[in-house]
């Protein structure tokens, strides 16, 4: 997922604020991906999108916009997908994975 | 005539134009799996990913276009996502290792990785590709064999911008 460090833009909503993502799926057994957000310590924070668990398929580029409230912004860290993983019929570990970019920006 | 010959010339002079390419490569993590982990049943109460207990470790890669931007947190599992039901209690036990790098300066995360309970954070100082392979087994409560059918567990790989 890009951009690590997105940057946060006006929406056409007020008092909400837009952050513009692109996910790419290197993995050809994962479908979809949930998006999450998280403060500091990886509590859930309100957000809106489109679709939180989206389908992407393999090697697909796809572009999607989180929508945060301005005031949800100073506890806002962590913008973060997640590959959902499918059920299998033998006995085995499962990899998910998460990538997580930050909205607090690069630390100094 | 004269003059209308040098406009000509002049009209027929091909324009030209310097076009730049401009790229920017930005951080990005990407994570793949390159090996799915497989748990061996060595003995009745006991299921194992490692290749000694007829297991297949799983490998994880992790690719990183800038160096220092990322940490890698890769938590083992301590509970099967799915299985048969199971009326005692499980032993769980698990580690992840760098297996193979794309620099060799790379090799240093193996010695300087930090475990906190079942995650193992790694801090990708330098961009490339790195290989890592998660261990996981479960002993069944008192030595019991472990009812037939099949178990899944779920190995949970991070990439966190720093």
């Amino acid at each position: 997922m890009t951009p690590a460090y997105p940057v946060v833009k006006p929406s056409h909503v007020k008092d909400v604020v837009k952050v513009e993502m692109s996910l790419f799926n290197s993995r050809e057994e994962i479908e979809y991906y949930q998006i999450e957000l998280f403060d500091l310590n990886w509590m859930n924070i309100p957000f809106s999108t489109t679709y939180r668990v989206m389908q992407v398929g393999y090697k697909e580029h796809k572009s999607f916009d989180v929508y945060i409230r301005k005031s949800d912004m100073d506890e806002a860290v962590y913008l973060c997908t997640t590959s959902k993983v499918k059920k299998t019929y033998e006995s085995s570990t499962l990899v998910a994975s998460k990538i997580c970019s930050r909205l607090d920006g690069r630390p100094a | 005539m004269k003059y209308s010959v040098a406009i000509l010339s002049l009209l027929a002079f091909p324009a030209l134009a310097n076009v730049d390419i401009v790229g920017n490569v930005e951080a990005k993590c990407v994570i793949q799996t390159t090996k799915a982990g497989v748990y061996g049943n060595p003995i009745a109460s006991k299921l194992s990913t490692t290749p000694a207990d007829g297991g297949v470790l799983p490998v994880i890669r992790y690719d990183v276009s800038i160096a220092d931007s990322y940490t890698a947190n890769i938590t083992h599992p301590t509970a099967f996502s799915s299985s048969p039901s199971l009326t005692d209690t499980l032993a769980w036990t698990g580690s992840t290792s760098v297996t193979q790098t794309s620099v060799a300066g790379m090799s240093a995360y193996e010695a300087a990785k930090i475990v906190v309970g079942n995650t193992t954070i790694f801090d990708l100082t330098l961009a490339g590709s790195t290989w890592f392979s998660t261990a996981s087994s479960a002993v069944y409560g008192s030595a019991k064999a472990l009812p037939g059918g099949t178990y899944t567990a779920v190995v949970q790989a991070t990439c966190i911008a720093k």
